[in-house]
């Protein structure tokens, strides 16, 4: 019976990340360096457009990014202005005929998380007429960020996949930037209960011990 | 003086009679498996979510244009309120798997039974309750989900008859799930939690009339039970730890296993999601509902599906003592129908197809099939029974516990006869 009970919980899990189209799989990464080149590609490329409302010029600094970076990323902006983006929704609407999402939670979003983001960015492709396209979300607006379907040389296709892991990897974290901090209180809160748990079953023999 | 004041309070309320009558003399008895726990462990997940519910409402706006951002700043800048957020949005499953395994123990052990169909009853209608209250607060968050979730489901509400958009529009407050839906939804999740707790003293009283079932499935005599304090407190605790483990486990390290994708994105209601899906505990209620082509007769479907249980103590008919352990045919039909709960839990989830429109009609079929044979199956399984001989094991048990039943009522009368 528990076999059972505990197999209908857990086969909710997997199933969450089922995905039509096959996503490459994506290494994020949480270290500062990783985090902080993503973080540049993202402001050089993505912000004018795409905003990170839930993330502070702040919250930069917390990660560790250095003031003097952050400074020029926010130019007369107070520290705790959100990243909103540099062109207004009307504007993108107009340009683009839909408004470019908010990021922060993008790694969240959608079936696949970091994956889908990371295949959706390589995902872009040029038809046999040369019209772009894209794998993962065929009705996207956003032209190839990352410039990945006019590429064929090897080692600059890889410096691409280097940018699009770093990038989901800012992502990552700015979809949760408490992550970090609940995963060091979470093995000290299972080291805790498992001494616990194991004191109160020798409180539990003991106290039935009586009975015998 | 601890004992003098003991004293003053005795003389004006019956604590100290209360605690032994409820809990350092509670009869229990002494053969609960750890399946009996679960009963304790959804006591303390109701109070767990209340306390981490309070305090998010502390933070939480129940506004259209705030209730996103606002979960959002608890997540970010309140001081663990990721903490506060995960426990109770993971809380909210863990209280379905223990109300489901709780259900899940009854039904094998057969404790719905005479006399504890009344017992069973009160569980029922703290399951709606618990149903209705994770409803409403699935829509707060205002993700995606949430919006098209209670959209879906009170527009299930037109299968009233003859003013089913009226009732509609009067449970949204609204044409369309908007602002007035959403503040009736966080008032109502906020007062359900206290209704809760109410039934769950009626359940509690039922209980302690009727005293635990247990694995034999036979009524104990007086010498097989134990108080509940300290054997069963220390137990239930110990059990509490275990659940604690796995509780936290998904708390800090699979929370976001638990929500799904599309509501980490505002609620939008110019753009249906591809795929609606309740969470993994409305699954299989909610495959019955696809199951049934029409919308009355799949609300019907629905809603009656969740009520059979409380058909178990007329439809079982077996006069067989104990539980599953002693009925052959019972003990299958029982682990089939968890087998059919899972199937109708994946085809709730799954996108719907010819193939598993099909699988869900068969496994509909099962469910309510396997609840209608039961008063064939238990008459039936009664005879067979009577006929090859009941197992060794429950003879025994049955003529040792009469014995003692009949030893205690004489002893009693002989104390009777010579009080007087």
């Amino acid at each position: 019976m528990s076999k059972l009970l505990i197999a209908l919980l857990l086969c909710a899990t997997p199933l969450a990340y089922a995905h039509e189209t096959a996503l490459t799989k994506v290494a994020v990464q949480t270290d500062l360096p990783t985090m902080e080149r993503g973080a540049d590609t993202l402001m050089n490329n993505c912000h004018s457009c795409h905003s990170l409302k839930y993330i502070k010029y702040r919250d930069l600094m917390k990660l560790g990014i250095s003031k003097q970076k952050v400074d020029g990323w926010r130019g007369e902006l107070g520290l705790d202005t959100p990243l909103l983006a540099q062109m207004s929704e009307s504007d993108a609407l107009q340009s683009f005929g839909t408004a470019p999402p908010d990021l922060s939670l993008m790694t969240k979003a959608r079936d696949g998380g970091p994956d889908y983001v990371y295949s959706y960015l390589l995902g872009y492709y040029l038809n046999a007429s040369g019209v772009p396209g894209n794998h993962i979300f065929p009705e996207t607006k956003m032209p190839d960020p990352l410039g990945v379907s006019g590429t064929s040389d090897p080692a600059q296709l890889n410096s691409i996949k280097d940018q699009a892991r770093d990038i989901v990897s800012f992502l990552n974290w700015a979809a949760d930037p408490q992550q970090s901090a609940r995963l060091r209180l979470g093995y000290y809160v299972i080291g805790y209960l498992l001494l616990l748990t194991f004191l109160l079953y020798l409180v539990k023999n003991q106290i039935w011990s009586r009975l015998d | 003086m601890p004992a003098r004041i003991m004293k003053w309070i005795d003389h004006r309320f019956p604590l100290t009679n209360f605690v032994k009558h409820e809990l350092t003399g509670y009869p229990t008895p002494r053969n609960l498996s750890y399946w009996w726990n679960f009963g304790f462990l959804a006591g303390f997940v109701l109070v767990l979510q209340i306390a981490t519910g309070i305090f998010l409402a502390m933070h939480y706006k129940a506004d259209i244009a705030l209730s996103f951002d606002s979960i959002q700043h608890i997540m970010r800048d309140v001081n663990y309120g990721w903490l506060l957020r995960y426990m109770h949005a993971t809380g909210a499953s863990a209280f379905f798997f223990v109300i489901f395994v709780h259900m899940a123990r009854t039904l094998y052990y057969g404790s719905y039974r005479a006399p504890r169909e009344l017992l069973w009853w009160t569980g029922q209608g703290l399951l709606l309750l618990l149903m209705a209250t994770a409803f409403m607060g699935y829509l707060l968050p205002w993700g995606q989900m949430s919006f098209w979730g209670a959209t879906v489901i009170t527009n299930l509400f037109r299968a009233t008859p003859f003013f089913g958009d009226q009732v509609v529009v009067w449970l949204r407050g609204d044409y369309t799930v908007g602002d007035a839906t959403l503040t009736r939804f966080f008032a109502l999740h906020y007062l359900f939690p206290f209704i809760i707790c109410a039934a769950v003293v009626i359940h509690l009283v039922a209980l302690h009339t009727v005293k635990s079932s247990n694995p034999s499935g036979i009524d104990l005599a007086a010498k097989d039970n134990i108080p509940f304090h300290p054997y069963f407190t220390a137990k239930d605790l110990y059990g509490l730890g275990w659940f604690l483990i796995i509780y936290c486990i998904f708390v800090f390290f699979l929370p976001d296993s638990l929500i799904e994708p599309a509501n980490n994105i505002p609620a939008n209601p110019m753009q249906t999601p591809n795929h609606i899906v309740p969470e993994w505990y409305f699954l299989p209620f909610y495959a019955i509902l696809r199951s049934v082509p029409d919308l009355v007769g799949g609300v019907l479907a629905m809603g009656l599906s969740v009520m059979m249980f409380a058909f178990m103590p007329i439809l079982d008919r077996s006069r067989i003592p104990g539980g599953a352990h002693y009925r052959p045919f019972y003990r299958w039909q029982f682990f089939l129908f968890i087998i059919d709960m899972l199937v109708l839990g994946y085809v709730g989830y799954t996108p719907p197809t010819d193939s598993t429109l099909l699988l869900g009609q068969v496994a509909t079929l099962c469910y309510f099939g396997s609840f209608f044979i039961i008063p064939f199956v238990s008459r039936m399984e009664e005879r067979w029974l009577i006929k090859r001989g009941l197992p060794p094991a429950v003879i025994e048990l049955m003529a040792g516990e009469a014995a003692a039943i009949e030893r205690h009522k004489q002893s009693h009368e002989q104390r009777k006869g010579a009080r007087l």
